[in-house]
């Protein structure tokens, strides 16, 4: 079985185009916990609920520009909140200006994206972000564990 | 950083800017290859007809622009079985949505280029035209630029147009 089966994944993002996109991809790596949220007030909903259930996403992939509530504001409002720190939020979008992908960073994403990008350098970048989760949560351990 | 702004011209290295960008979008998103044709320089207006288009307003300090992604509803509807699946019914809905996200995805793209140059530009909100047989004409007396391509005997088209902006205008008055 992939190391990644057991990821579970929320896609935030208002096109169909793109949720689909990164779903085919995400199974093709043998990740089916998928769920989709079209702006990020769903979004912010979706990961709480989830958390609230004792079953927490591990990866958020947040589009830039969404209605409502932009992807920056999502990952800002959950960094903010401790035990969020193990989830990876990941930026995954068109907005390519070094300003905002610094702006990005520092409110906190544990990765960059620009689209569009290739379904193997997509795979590549989730294997990275599960070293990413695996590493945290170590330390997390290490600490409290 | 350098403060210092180069003056964008429609040129065969934009040209090439906009063919990188489309077939990269094109091929990474849904697996397509699309083959660049001629680039076609103009003066003035001019009338594109399209079932789907995605424009941006972009702007420089003393140049104002366009930019336009042109496209039938066949192209779309053979293009987005690749990501969506072979058995969807593509709606009039998804197709507005994928031309609206390669319009980002393309543009985004040729933006970053051009500003990783010293151009500095800006893009405003992209919006998403769509009805069969639309024309879409720009009302500008500057420059534009269209580079065709070609997936599988269909064509569609990206247009570039920009004139003097107004702070090109007042240096003008003053010299």
């Amino acid at each position: 079985m992939s190391q990644l089966a057991n990821l579970k994944v929320l896609i935030a993002d208002d096109h169909f185009l793109i949720r689909q996109f990164v779903r085919n991809t995400l199974k093709d790596s043998k990740v089916e916990n998928v769920q989709t949220a079209a702006d990020g007030n769903e979004a912010i909903d979706l990961v709480q609920k989830a958390r609230q259930a004792g079953q927490a996403y591990d990866v958020v992939f947040l589009d830039w520009n969404m209605p409502t509530i932009s992807g920056l504001e999502v990952l800002s409002y959950f960094r903010a909140k401790p035990e969020y720190a193990d989830t990876a939020f990941v930026m995954l979008t068109a907005e390519s200006e070094q300003a905002n992908i610094m702006k990005a960073i520092k409110a906190g994403a544990t990765s960059y994206i620009v689209k569009p990008v290739s379904p193997a350098d997509l795979g590549k970048k989730l294997f990275e972000i599960n070293e990413w989760l695996k590493r945290k949560r170590q330390v997390a351990g290490g600490i409290f564990g | 950083m350098s403060n210092t702004q180069v003056q964008l011209s429609l040129s065969d290295d934009l040209a090439k800017d906009v063919a990188i960008a489309v077939t990269r979008s094109m091929r990474e998103t849904f697996g397509v290859d699309v083959t660049a044709g001629t680039a076609e320089y103009g003066d003035g207006m001019v009338s594109l007809v399209g079932d789907i288009s995605g424009i941006i307003g972009m702007v420089q300090q003393q140049l104002e622009g366009t930019l336009m992604l042109c496209m039938t509803f066949e192209t779309v509807r053979d293009i987005l079985p690749q990501v969506v699946g072979k058995s969807i019914v593509i709606t009039h809905e998804m197709a507005v949505d994928a031309v609206g996200e390669l319009t980002n995805m393309i543009f985004g793209q040729i933006k970053s280029d051009l500003n990783q140059r010293g151009h500095q530009i800006k893009l405003g909100i992209p919006c998403v035209v769509s009805g069969k047989g639309h024309f879409v004409s720009q009302f500008h007396r500057g420059k534009y630029l269209i580079v065709p391509f070609h997936l599988d005997g269909q064509l569609f088209q990206v247009y570039i147009a920009v004139h003097p902006g107004q702070a090109a205008k007042d240096l003008a008055l003053q010299g």
